[in-house]
């Protein structure tokens, strides 16, 4: 009973973290792709060749929290939701497996970006 | 608690492409696949850190340089706006808002959340790039 109750409470926390990064996937992510993928390489509004897209990850520690936050939870949001979308297409067998996998993927992802992060910023930015 | 049941759990056989029956299915499919874009493009971003880190600034701007990016960029802006569109419309479904005796309908929540989009896209450029 109590193994029963700490597995809902896991599942409860992975649902939550799950519909937060979709939130911030929904919120934060277009205006970060808009930024990294689309304005910079095309020279388009806001970029008009003074700065570039690594101002976000080293100008300041908004810009940085920023990264991490909308990285973060958008990958946790999107794996998340990709595997379950597998098993409803048929791999319903292999959960398990894809579940592990995309926890992996969640969890490496995460710790990297975090560690990229601080290696380009040694010294906090200012706010 | 699902060990303890003193019946057998009955579940329909689904063939994998069940959500081909019909449009709402294929809409519910759609919008979970969408979520490989959203992942995708994180993957790509936390390797672009991986080239700055283990190379130089200019190797990761040139990533979002290439035109392969770019291109995935806009079909990666394409799907996430697709996400962002479902899932303010979901959210007034699943969390209805009570105002007096009127209910929120989801189209309102919709639009109110794409304004908020908006308003804090803006934000981020103001805050992070213009100011």
């Amino acid at each position: 009973m109590r193994e029963t109750r700490k597995v809902a409470r896991l599942h409860a926390i992975l649902w939550g973290i799950f519909s937060l990064g979709g939130m911030i996937a929904a919120f934060l992510l277009p205006v970060m792709i808009y930024l990294t993928g689309i304005a910079y390489p095309l020279g388009l509004w806001p970029f008009n060749g003074s700065r570039d897209p690594s101002f976000l990850v080293t100008g300041t520690l908004l810009g940085m929290l920023f990264v991490f936050v909308t990285v973060a939870g958008s990958l946790f949001h999107g794996i998340f939701r990709f595997q379950s979308a597998l098993t409803e297409v048929g791999l319903l067998r292999l959960k398990r497996g894809l579940e592990a996998v995309g926890y992996l993927i969640i969890f490496v992802g995460i710790v990297l970006l975090a560690y990229y992060l601080l290696v380009l910023n040694p010294s906090l930015p200012a706010l | 608690m699902t060990e303890n049941k003193s019946f057998p759990e009955l579940r329909r056989k689904l063939n994998p492409g069940w959500w081909t029956a019909n449009r709402h299915y294929v809409q519910y499919m759609v919008r979970e696949w969408t979520s490989l874009f959203v992942a995708l493009f994180s993957l790509v971003y936390i390797y672009g850190l991986s080239l700055w880190v283990t190379g130089s600034r200019s190797a990761f701007l040139n990533l979002l340089k290439n035109p392969a990016t770019i291109a995935f960029s806009f079909i990666a802006l394409v799907f996430t706006l697709y996400h962002a569109v479902t899932w303010f419309y979901l959210l007034g479904q699943v969390v209805p808002i009570k105002i007096g005796k009127t209910t929120s309908k989801p189209w309102q929540a919709l639009v109110a959340n794409l304004i908020l989009m908006l308003i804090v896209s803006y934000l981020v450029i103001w805050l992070l790039v213009l100011r």
